[in-house]
């Protein structure tokens, strides 16, 4: 069969000194070709990922462990083609369904109602689909009596669980799905676990980011440990897992 | 970009729902500006000074630029935050980018039409005569889209990455009202200024296109094809390089928004 997603030495660079929002390179540098004065980082770039190699087979459930800030949330932005990459590629077969940032592409001043016709026509649902589905997606969001409320009203609980229902409601082949079960109740996390065991048996492919070993192991056959920005390990979660944990306790030491 | 067209429809939808919330008053709102300005120009040039430029009635010779003029303006200004304001919509789908800067000036355009009863009203009310050069409107729409498409994919991503280039574009855009045939036709130019300073100056894009807007009304003072035909040009030209810019500053501007 051929791979869902195929990674071949896939890289990411970050410029270390620049500030993020409104700070903004200086149009004065750009002219005069000049580079800003060095900070005291020696190097200005930094590789976030580097020389990432791998591929995914249809319905095959991928756990991605790691410490904080080792790429783990970047490698699922570059799979769902939200980041580029600047080296190597990535391809991926059909759609991705992105649970990325907890609440996705929600927009704050939009009613849910609003937001879920939003989000559901932004990744391709047809006006007909999203009608079949509202009733469903709000069910399990459990936001049925705060549907004309603005999304930023929502308590944190609630944005998470609208964005997860709206998200795994889409039939994209791929779903990512980075730490949003972390942040619901137990009695959604168990529903959240019940939609996600449905997804992969009907044959979808998930991609799963999760700190808690519990959850990585109730869905994830594979793992793919990721150390400063280098894959370190794709092999059984076990050893994923196994190599991610001696390498923090070396690093307690 | 064809099959997301209706994803593209949805997003100016959504604009222009936020846009006429308060239905009548909205609408009102989105066409005070231009009325305003074209009305102030009035008032200055027929009122307190001796107009010895453009064309009677100068209420409808005004307008037809200044409508346009106004979709130029909003949408350059925009294209500037189209990838910015709603960051978050645009880190959450993998949508062709270029889908945010389109959305951007097809809003602004459809605010544009409906803003042209208005020019309907006052070229009624004042006795304009309509020309039947006015089959040419949706050919300088066409042109007019164009240049704010190439102008807007240059500007989108060179403004996320330099801060200062909006500040910049602002200042500029204001020079480019005055520096474009809208208070005055292409004709004064030449009449005044002579042929030379003529012929340099439609390489203005803008001016070939507000030109041809106005023959609807003032076909006698038409400069002719020549401008729109360099107004064509360079307006594919900025396009082709706004495409290739885009493209090149996507990654960088993902990275950073």
């Amino acid at each position: 069969m051929a791979p869902v997603i195929d990674a071949h030495e896939l890289g990411i660079r970050f410029d270390r000194n620049r500030r993020r929002r409104r700070g903004g390179r200086r149009l004065k540098d750009a002219l005069t070709g000049r580079t800003p004065p060095p900070t005291k980082n020696k190097s200005k770039d930094f590789w976030a990922l580097r020389d990432i190699t791998f591929s995914v087979d249809p319905g095959e459930a991928v756990g991605l462990v790691g410490a904080n800030g080792q790429g783990k949330s970047t490698l699922l932005k570059l799979i769902a083609g939200v980041l580029l990459p600047d080296e190597g590629r990535v391809s991926v077969q059909g759609g991705v369904a992105p649970l990325i940032e907890v609440t996705g592409g929600f927009v704050g001043s939009l009613t849910a109602r609003d937001n879920i016709w939003l989000t559901g026509g932004l990744h391709g649902l047809s006006k007909q689909e999203i009608e079949e589905r509202f009733d469903e997606i709000v069910d399990f969001a459990e936001v049925g009596d705060f549907l004309d409320t603005p999304f930023r009203h929502f308590s944190s609980g609630m944005k998470v669980r609208l964005g997860f229902s709206v998200i795994t409601t889409l039939d994209e082949p791929i779903v990512l799905v980075d730490e949003v079960l972390a942040v619901g109740d137990r009695a959604f996390r168990e529903k959240c676990y019940g939609r996600m065991s449905e997804l992969l048996s009907g044959g979808r492919t998930l991609f799963l980011v999760s700190h808690s070993e519990a959850d990585l192991r109730r869905f994830c056959k594979r793992g793919l440990y990721l150390n400063e920005g280098r894959l370190v390990t794709d092999g059984p979660l076990d050893d994923a897992l196994e190599q991610y944990n001696s390498d923090a306790s070396k690093r307690r030491r | 970009m064809w099959s997301r067209r209706r994803i593209l429809q949805l997003l100016i939808t959504r604009d222009l729902k936020v846009k006429y919330a308060g239905s009548v008053l909205g609408y009102f709102w989105s066409v005070l500006e231009p009325l305003m300005l074209a009305g102030i120009y009035w008032v200055v040039f027929t009122k307190l000074m001796r107009r010895q430029v453009g064309e009677e009635p100068y209420i409808v010779f005004l307008l037809a630029a200044m409508l346009p003029w106004q979709w130029a303006n909003a949408s350059l200004r925009a294209s500037m935050r189209a990838l910015s304001k709603d960051a978050k919509l645009v880190r959450s789908t993998s949508l062709p980018r270029e889908i945010w800067v389109l959305r951007t000036v097809g809003s602004r355009m459809m605010e544009f039409l409906f803003s042209l009863p208005v020019l309907a009203a006052f070229a009624i009310a004042t006795g304009a005569h309509l020309t039947w050069y006015a089959i040419f409107f949706p050919l300088a729409m066409v042109l007019q889209m164009l240049l704010l498409l190439g102008l807007g994919l240059l500007l989108a991503p060179v403004a996320v990455l330099y801060s200062d280039v909006e500040r910049l574009i602002t200042v500029l855009l204001r020079l480019l009202f005055y520096f474009s045939p809208i208070l005055y036709g292409v004709h004064d130019i030449s009449n005044r200024l002579g042929s030379t300073i003529a012929k340099l100056y439609i390489l203005n894009p803008f001016a070939g296109i507000l030109d041809l807007y106005r023959t609807a009304f003032f076909a006698e003072e038409w400069a002719g094809w020549g401008a729109v035909a360099v107004s064509a040009a360079i307006s594919l030209l900025l396009l082709a390089i706004g495409v290739r810019v885009f493209r090149r500053l996507e990654g960088a501007v993902l990275k950073e928004i």
